[in-house]
């Protein structure tokens, strides 16, 4: 048993650091002793979606966003099989918007997006920057998550279902109180700082989802956790002590 | 109107006076803010003043260092010369530096002002100045959330290039493509400076590549040789967008311990050969060298006499400033985005001696609130040379975060500490096993820990024993 973990468009969605998405769950697999494999896959190069266990797509510039948007439409249907097979996604920021209907821009230009997961994206008057904590339930138990946001765009979840609420910061849009987007296993969110690193709880239980639907049940072995969580902690209360 | 530029400049003055007094004064921009608040058209009064020109330098990296190393080789050539020599590069430093050295009435009496102006300040002070010439350095990220992308920076420093006369030079890196674009985007004339593409120079680390889609015509870039980041022999296959053949370019570049030594190639500008020496470490560094070389020449200075003078350069505060505590080797260094980051990495594997490291990050914002740039630094080329450090000491605001990014890049453990406070960190990291201490620090984070470095140990130059006699 190896674990597949596809990092789609490294070259161009690397943004704030999203490399270290990958390396937690990776490293997470290693410390265990589960066999981990990592593929990058870049603009133009052949993917077969259902030979991976865990996807990732990091954010970009506008300009880089543009390029493969093109790319990844004559790949969407793959994709949009591999999701409903229960395909480990993780879409940060860009890579989140990706996913969606569309995206307004400033100007009332819709410019298409996968529309793998039914929510839109419109252009804000002003950027959502800072850092966030949001509370999430993962596996039936409510855990906190931290990040730093940097996004233009408002997004609005049409009735899906967020990763989760905000305690402190602005979220998807800074006004329904929500952050990311669930659907199947794929999660979106617009926290990076990296996402993983400081919130093992997440990325153990993408670990846990990518291994059922191999069929392995098992649970994880702990691992010592104590610089994640001082990290995890000293936001949370930096950002409570600030209200 | 007249009295009130006098009262600005008074109360500059004496805010300039009252730091010195407290110690507090260097690098500081209070009291431009201050004067500015009272007269906000004061940079106007400076406008075409310093009798030969007025030299900018933006860019990411290196701007204080370039714009030291020019001032340096211009007074050393019998200039008078105006500079904000601690790196601050907003309006606010850029009018300490003017008014530091003017009259209570602005009066200058100066040849040249050499002003390092960060990227976003730019189209801001050249409103007021109008510079001769315009170097700049390259285009790295760095504190994404205060300026937003990359893009936006560079597009902000080419409006301003527009609005610029039609005689003003620039002076570019030719290996930077996100650099090089500009005298082609404004069609003014430009000097270029570059390292000959050198196998032996080419990194293998493709972190943080900024320009991988040419500016011209959205194709992909190809590169024969990189040199650091997104630096080296590029071309771009669709458009033909490709590296120009610098007027002034460094041949047989090597850096080790005692600083970083290369042959310059010139052509354009005068035609020769000569050797160049910098007492720094780091092969970002001559590219700093070549860039004050290049704009000395242009500004007519004798080459040798400009080698000559980088031969002597002494850095400013944290870019590779040398200390000695007893028999230790004691570093400090500035950090603030993967490149640089990337490149003091580079320079702590050199050093082969066994190594305490302390490494304080701030998300103030002046070190930038986002601090996920951390993730792009290549921290895993010190795994695999373990046997080299003893420990790890983090410090800083973000402490915990930078413990937690050694962690994964593979940092056992036990080699790891968290001191937010920067005294126990830096006593830490004083009294580790290590022959050598290599401190790194963001920028607020940079000035308690060289305060507390100045208390406990001795500042020294790493070039002194090098420093050739000057005849
Ligand atoms: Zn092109």
């Amino acid at each position: 048993m190896v674990l597949t973990v596809c990092h789609l468009y490294p070259d161009l969605l690397n943004l704030y650091g999203d490399r270290g998405n990958v390396q937690a769950f990776t490293q997470r697999c290693r410390w265990r002793g589960l066999p981990v494999q990592v593929k990058e896959v870049n603009l133009g190069q052949p993917v077969e979606f259902a030979d991976y266990d865990f996807l990732f797509i990091g954010g970009g510039s506008d300009r880089e966003q543009a390029l493969l948007v093109t790319d990844l439409k004559n790949r969407v249907d793959a994709l949009r099989m591999a999701v409903d097979k229960g395909l480990v996604v993780l879409a940060i920021c860009g890579g989140y918007q990706l996913l969606g209907r569309y995206y307004r821009t400033p100007q009332g230009k819709r410019i298409p997006g996968l529309s793998l997961l039914d929510f839109y994206t419109e252009a804000g008057e002003q950027r959502l920057i800072g850092n966030v904590v949001i509370e999430a339930e993962l596996a039936g138990k409510k855990t906190k998550i931290v990040g730093f946001e940097n996004h233009g765009g408002k997004t609005f979840l049409n009735g899906l279902k967020p990763l989760g609420c905000v305690l402190s910061g602005h979220g998807n849009n800074g006004q329904d109180g929500w952050e990311g987007a669930r659907y199947k296993n794929v999660f979106c969110s617009y926290l990076h700082g990296p996402l993983l690193p400081k919130n093992p709880v997440l990325t153990d239980y993408l670990i846990t989802l990518a291994l059922a639907r191999k069929g392995y049940a098992a649970q994880l072995v702990a691992l010592d956790d104590e610089i994640e969580t001082i990290a995890n902690q000293a936001m949370v209360e930096r950002l409570s002590n600030k209200k | 109107m007249k009295l009130q530029l006098i009262m600005a400049l008074l109360v500059a003055k004496i805010a300039m006076y009252l730091s010195k007094l407290s110690g507090q004064g260097r690098g500081s921009s209070l009291p431009g803010m201050l004067a500015l608040r009272i007269y906000p058209d004061l940079l106007k009064q400076y406008q075409g003043q310093p009798r030969k020109g007025v030299i900018m330098i933006t860019g990411t990296n290196g701007k204080t260092t370039t714009s030291n190393m020019l001032s340096d080789i211009l007074v050393y050539a019998g200039h008078r010369v105006v500079t904000n020599r601690e790196g601050a590069n907003l309006i606010t430093g850029v009018a300490t530096a003017f008014i530091k050295a003017s009259t209570f009435t602005a009066r200058l009496n100066c040849d040249y002002a050499v002003l390092e102006v960060d990227e976003a300040a730019f189209p801001g002070v050249t409103r007021w100045i109008k510079p001769n010439q315009v170097m700049v350095t390259n285009f790295f990220r760095d504190q994404l959330d205060r300026y937003g992308e990359l893009d936006i920076t560079i597009s902000k420093v080419l409006d301003a290039l527009k609005q610029l006369p039609e005689d003003v030079k620039l002076i570019l890196n030719a290996d930077d493509p996100l650099v090089a674009r500009l005298t082609r985007e404004t069609g003014q004339a430009a000097i270029f400076y570059g390292v000959r593409p050198d196998e032996a120079l080419s990194s293998a680390a493709a972190y943080s590549r900024e320009a991988k889609v040419c500016p011209f015509c959205g194709g992909m870039l190809v590169y024969n040789i990189y040199i650091y980041s997104q630096l080296g022999d590029f071309r771009c296959p669709q458009c033909g967008f490709a590296r120009s053949q610098p007027d002034i370019e460094a041949v047989g570049v090597t850096s080790g311990g005692s600083g970083t030594q290369a042959t310059i190639c010139a052509k354009g500008l005068a035609k020769g050969i000569w050797p160049m020496y910098i007492p720094v470490q780091g092969i970002y560094n001559i590219y700093n060298g070549l860039a004050a070389f290049a704009a000395a020449l242009s500004l007519g200075v004798i080459p040798e006499k400009a080698a000559l003078s980088l031969s002597t350069f002494t850095p400013a505060t944290g870019r590779m400033e040398a200390f000695r505590y007893g028999n230790k080797q004691v570093t400090l260094t500035l950090v603030k985005n993967p490149t640089g980051f990337n490149q003091a990495l580079t320079a702590l594997l050199a050093q082969r001696e066994r190594q305490d490291i302390l490494i304080a990050i701030n998300d103030n914002d002046a070190d930038g609130r986002d601090i996920s740039w951390l993730w792009d630094v290549d921290f895993e080329v010190l795994t695999q040379y373990l046997e080299q450090f003893n420990r790890f000491i983090c410090s800083g605001q973000r402490a915990e975060d930078m413990a937690l990014r050694l962690k994964y890049a593979g940092v056992p453990i036990e080699r790891l500490t968290m001191e937010r406070e920067y005294q126990r960190a830096v006593e830490a990291a004083l009294q580790g096993e290590g022959a050598v201490a290599n401190i790194l620090a963001t920028y607020t984070a940079l000035w308690p820990v060289e305060k507390i470095l100045r208390q406990r140990a001795e500042r020294v130059s790493i070039g002194a024993n090098r420093v050739p006699s000057v005849s």
